[in-house]
């Protein structure tokens, strides 16, 4: 694997392929800095603490049955399993997926100005993370 | 999206404007009023993995003569957001195209003039962006 394109990130929700309506995602892995400094220690220390990962997307909304609102919107205030693949295909140790469980905290059914099409744009917290590599 | 189908079906809308001919091609010499359906500037990848590109469409709307006093009058009508003669009306009567983009708009006019044949044309440029 070398230096790869990002626009070919495969983008599942539940078990629908949403990635043709994407136009970006980040997924942002953050671990609490835990501050552990003692008197005797002459710069701050710390130990890694709990995992905070978010998901963010920019999305081109639709309406259509089972399509990008309906996903959302009728997910809000409960889970969802995203799976992201950096490049749509096989899953292999050099295009590993990220599946994960992300809390509906936000959904833009209306986003919309005069000269852009529809769409949204959320940041969701992640509660579950597994990494695959086939 | 496939240029030659949006350029096809965007000459179709406007040839629902009664008395507009309309061209997919610069003509040799053009029959007044008429409208060319330009080529299409495409920006890919708006959406992953091939998804969707984004495009803008030239529209060439040609009047009359620019000696001619009534193709102001006739500009007026073609320039119209609304009505049975209003250009933007017209393409935005079916965003998709029959389905060949998710959606489009008639983003602006500008005046200007457009030589034939040797002949000084008043014309208008219609921009239309695509998403599909």
């Amino acid at each position: 694997m070398a230096i790869f394109m990002g626009n070919k990130v495969a983008v599942i929700v539940g078990t629908t392929t949403i990635t043709t309506f994407v136009s970006s995602v980040s997924l942002s892995r953050e671990v609490d800095a835990v501050e552990i400094t003692a008197m005797t220690d002459s710069l701050n220390n710390f130990i890694g603490g709990i995992e905070r990962p978010t998901v963010t997307l920019e999305v081109f909304n639709d309406f259509a049955a089972s399509s990008v609102n309906s996903l959302f919107e009728d997910a809000l205030g409960s889970k969802l399993a995203i799976k992201l693949i950096p490049v749509s295909g096989t899953v292999t140790a050099t295009n590993p997926s990220y599946s994960m469980s992300v809390l509906v905290s936000q959904w833009q059914p209306i986003n919309g100005s005069i000269d852009s099409p529809a769409s949204a744009s959320i940041s969701l917290p992640v509660t579950a993370l597994t990494k695959a590599t086939s | 999206m496939v240029p030659s189908t949006v350029r096809a079906n965007l000459k179709a809308r406007l040839a629902t404007i009664t008395g507009l001919k309309t061209y997919d091609y610069i003509p040799d010499s053009v029959n007044v009023p008429g409208a060319v359906v330009g080529q299409l500037d495409l920006n890919f990848d708006a959406t992953f993995n091939r998804g969707f590109d984004n495009a803008t469409c030239t529209i060439l709307l040609i009047v009359g003569r620019m000696s001619e006093s009534a193709g102001q009058t006739k500009l007026d009508g073609y320039l119209a957001s609304t009505g049975s003669t209003s250009v933007k009306a017209a393409i935005e009567g079916d965003v998709t195209l029959g389905g060949a983009v998710q959606t489009l708009r008639v983003t602006n006019a500008t005046a200007g003039s457009v030589q034939v044949a040797s002949t000084d044309y008043l014309a208008y440029r219609y921009n239309v962006e695509l998403i599909g």
